[in-house]
């Protein structure tokens, strides 16, 4: 039977006074908040106890009285033992400290027990044989920090801890440390505001000013929201716009635009923990892409890019024709169909002739339209770097019409040679037993089924070496494009305000706590130091990630082989969105 | 009395350790009872258990018991488990389904693998000579046709039952499905192999004709079988792609098509229909083909004969030669076999 006795470290030096605080349910602790000083009115002192009670809604009670007495004044022993009779407790706390000493002395007295002899140095010495233990706590920390559940728990099953009660007591009873000893009024309390900590300035005018704010923006992005959905809900639009990564992060950030600017505050822990990192990621994205653009638009350096552009897509437009003849002769020495090796080649000739015709066509106007794109840098880097995935998957477009080509004629192919190949043995695929059975099949079907199988098996290896050929540039292509999501998403989602805070503010994110012994003398109760443990680093970023709308491929690596072996397109990345635009 | 029987073991001697337990062994106390109170002598008697059981039935008169051991399992009889009798596998049968083969019979029946070879023979004869050129196409093709119109009269005239969903017309649409995709195919037939070695080209077809042999379905080959059909076709179009033009590859389809697919339906309606004339029919096509070969290298002509002569003559002999040497038992522990016709349940 220990009482522990959360005791704030700020009211070590208080005058005398009663105690005010909190009955831990469940345990047997209590927690200390503030001392309530003589002189004072006992009907004052319950009125604004039950004035406090309805505003926190934790049970606020009067815990006992505390005695400091300062030169000169007298013990007030037996002004205390009297106060216990106006304050009906269940248990009624003494403890009193002299000056010049550290330890504490204790006295509980039970309701219905008699009065106990003084605090006698005997074996941790109470009545009812029972030890008390003082944690000291920094108030002012334990009410900021919030306490994470521990590794490996969900948060839904975080249970009743003790610790968890403290900090959610201290937490929750800020309005009591509104008033201060130092206020004109009846009643005169030190807590951790009478240390003389000021609040920052700034951090109060961001608060105030952070409402109205909210509310302009939020009516900003409403009208843009609901004005332009009508028109972008047609179907090809919507396709389109769900191709182009820009389009994507920009309704990225308008989600999270309206994330940030409702008015309503956030509850929750992890809702402000979310709306914080948010908006600091969006400011620093901000920052950044402004930093791009004062590069960018110095020194002609857009008019120079421009140059070179048009240069490259022609020099990527000539690699590939030197590629495709080189299929059309004997690659790597291996014995291809002549005449579907010259179709194919003049099929996909013809296809970079056009396409660096109309690179041609488009060359006097990309400076201009590098300009105005390179202003959308401004929205954040995060623009940027989508502008420049998309710059890259239009150029490379020709690849990709390529690649699609290709697949598609080898997954005809065979597919019509695994059935055409069961056709020779004399059987067929039963579908709605999901197995080969054999079959009868006509003269004719025989005739045929055996002219084709034999055409499709001897042209394979050149339609075999064209798709392994564009499917390389393909996924080369969809390598460099990852990269480049890669770099976004980690912009994106990473949470730079929980980082922040652990660094430069670590006891606000807490794991859990530390004691440290700061006076164990024989006779007098344990004396323990609380300190915030705070949580790591990787801990506190894996848990604030925002989550973002990318998603990684989710096909293994045996069910990738096996697609690119069978010729099914491959699709890198399907963006998350469900079709949630419309909320 | 014990008796420990060593006849069937394998080993002549046997040292056996044995525990015996009393009914009376609770009541006595003190002192472990000891065994050889019991054994008086050693005497050995020279028996087998079955002469003892015999005796010990009926206190050994009679060398016969009353009752005769029964076949049963459910009845309690005065026999060990493993007693058999002189009955002993009289129901063994042996070799009851032998089928005893006439020589003529059989040699006839083996002309038609003999007949199949020589179309072979007598289609890689014709390819041969359009890959020389010494046979044009058009020739080729005129006489493939007339072949098939000649064969569809006489398939007409031997009548019998034909197919009830085929008409007429219906074949007249084959055939005029077969000859438009051949030749339309023909020109991607003739550039399908170009770059593929002539050995391998060669090995391909040697491997799926000599399939289209094994795989031939010999009993009835009137609805030609899938896999013999298709390497044949198969082994046909690689020949064929090796051709210089794409008329040739279209005449040498053409041919193969009829030998191959056309020509075993006409044979089984002539074994079924008219019997006299089959023999004649194999002798005559074996015929053509030796002397076709010979015009191109006498060697292979005397492989072919020999080939044919060993098929049609030899192999009887064999067969029935072996059939002393077969050895099958049966008896009442086979599988049983249904005999019945199950297919008036189809109906």
């Amino acid at each position: 039977m220990v009482l522990k006795i959360f005791f704030p470290q700020c009211c070590n030096r208080a005058d005398s006074g009663l105690l005010v605080g909190r009955w831990v349910p469940g345990f047997d602790s209590v927690v200390v908040l503030a001392v309530i000083h003589y002189p004072f009115i006992p009907g004052q002192v319950k009125k604004y106890l039950s004035e406090m009670q309805s505003a926190i809604q934790l049970e606020l009670t009067v815990l006992g009285s505390w005695s400091m007495p300062k030169d000169g004044q007298e013990g007030m022993d037996s002004f205390l033992k009297d106060l216990s009779t106006i304050f009906p407790q269940g248990r009624w706390l003494q403890l009193s400290r002299e000056l010049g000493k550290r330890g504490f002395a204790c006295q509980v007295i039970g309701r219905d027990a008699a009065v106990p002899p003084r605090g006698q140095p005997k074996e941790g010495g109470d009545d009812e044989k029972e030890k008390v233990i003082f944690i000291h706590y920094d108030q002012r920390k334990v009410m900021l920090s919030h306490l994470h559940p521990a590794h490996g728990q969900e948060p839904a099953a975080e249970g009743v801890s003790e610790l968890r009660l403290v900090f959610q007591t201290v937490a929750q009873s800020q309005p009591l440390f509104f008033l201060d000893k130092y206020d004109d009024g009846p009643i005169k309390l030190t807590h951790w505001q009478s240390e003389g900590r000021e609040a920052s300035i700034l951090v109060e005018l961001i608060k105030q000013a952070s409402v109205p704010m909210c509310c302009v923006l939020l009516r900003a992005t409403g009208v843009r929201v609901t004005g332009s959905w009508r028109v972008l809900n047609m179907w090809p639009v919507r396709f389109v716009s769900s191709k182009l990564s820009t389009c994507v992060q920009l309704s990225h950030r308008t989600e999270h635009l309206q994330t940030i600017s409702s008015p309503r505050r956030a509850q929750q822990h992890a809702d402000f923990m979310r709306k914080a990192n948010i908006f600091v990621s969006f400011l620093v994205d901000i920052a950044l892409g402004l930093l791009l653009i004062s590069w960018l638009y110095r020194e002609n350096r857009i008019g120079r890019l421009a140059n070179t552009l048009v240069p490259v897509a022609d020099h990527v437009a000539k690699e590939l024709q030197e590629l495709l003849q080189w299929l059309m002769g004997a690659p790597a020495g291996l014995k291809m169909n002549r005449a579907l090796d010259q179709v194919l080649g003049r099929f996909f000739l013809y296809h970079i002739h056009l396409w660096i015709s109309y690179i041609h066509l488009l060359s006097p106007f990309i400076e201009m339209i590098l300009w105005y794109v390179g202003l959308s840098a401004c929205l954040g880097l995060t623009f940027a770097l989508s502008v420049v995935s998309d710059i890259v998957a239009l150029l490379t477009f020709h690849i990709y019409c390529f690649y699609v080509y290709g697949a598609r004629i080898y997954c005809l192919k065979i597919y019509g040679l695994s059935s055409l190949w069961r056709l020779f043995r004399g059987k067929k695929w039963n579908v709605l037993r999901q197995r080969v059975d054999s079959c009868s099949y006509d003269l004719d079907q025989l005739f045929i089924g055996t002219l084709l199988f034999t055409i499709l098996l001897f042209l394979l290896p050149t339609t075999a070496l064209y798709y392994l050929v564009f499917t390389l540039l393909r996924l080369g292509v969809v390598l460099l494009q990852g990269f480049i999501h890669l770099m976004i998403d980690i912009i994106n989602s990473f949470p730079l305000f929980a980082g922040g805070l652990r660094l430069f503010r670590p006891y606000r994110l807490a794991e859990g706590v530390k004691f440290k012994v700061l006076c164990e003398e024989p006779g007098m109760s344990l004396h323990l130091m609380m300190e915030i443990n705070p949580l790591k680093l990787s801990t506190a970023v894996q848990q604030y990630r925002i989550p973002t709308y990318s998603c990684y491929p989710k096909d293994s690596w045996a069910a990738l082989c096996k697609k690119l072996f069978v010729g099914d397109l491959i699709y890198p990345w399907t963006p998350l969105h469900k079709g949630s635009k419309e909320d | 009395m014990f008796c420990f029987d060593n006849t069937f073991s394998a080993v002549s001697e046997k040292i056996i350790f044995f525990e015996l337990i009393l009914d009376n062994m609770e009541d006595l106390e003190g002192g472990d009872p000891d065994w050889k109170e019991y054994v008086h002598g050693t005497d050995m008697l020279d028996m087998k258990l079955e002469d003892i059981m015999a005796m010990g039935a009926d206190g050994g008169s009679e060398a016969a018991p009353a009752t005769p051991w029964r076949k049963v399992l459910y009845e309690r009889q005065p026999f060990p488990d493993n007693y058999v009798d002189s009955r002993f596998l009289e129901e063994l049968r042996r070799n009851v389904g032998v089928r005893r083969y006439r020589y003529c019979a059989v040699a006839r029946e083996a002309g038609l693998v003999a007949q199949q070879v020589s179309c072979v023979a007598a289609v890689l004869t014709l390819w041969s000579y359009m890959a020389q050129g010494r046979l044009s196409p058009f020739m080729l093709l005129g006489a493939s046709l007339l072949c098939a119109l000649l064969g569809y009269v006489l398939y007409e005239a031997l009548g019998g039952p034909r197919g009830s969903e085929r008409t007429r017309w219906a074949d007249l649409q084959s055939a005029a499905i077969f000859l438009a995709f051949t030749f339309g195919f023909s020109p991607i037939l003739k550039t399908l192999t170009e770059s593929v070695s002539t050995d391998t080209v060669y090995a391909m077809s040697a491997v799926m004709l000599l399939a289209h042999l094994v795989s031939f379905p010999y009993a009835q080959p009137s609805p030609p079988g899938s896999l013999s059909l298709n390497a044949a076709l198969f082994g046909s179009v690689c020949l064929a792609s090796r051709l210089p033009g794409a008329l040739h590859a279209f005449a040498m389809l053409t041919c193969a098509l009829l030998v191959f697919a056309l020509w075993p339906c006409l044979l089984h309606r002539l074994r079924n229909r008219a019997p006299w004339t089959f023999p004649w029919a194999a002798v005559l096509l074996s015929l053509a083909a030796v002397t076709g070969l010979a015009t191109l290298s006498l060697g292979g002509a005397l492989l072919l004969v020999l080939a044919l002569l060993a098929l049609t003559l030899l192999c009887p002999l064999l067969l029935l030669r072996l059939q002393r040497h077969k050895d099958n038992i049966h008896g009442p522990w086979d599988e049983a076999e249904i005999h019945e016709d199950l297919s008036r349940f189809l109906h």
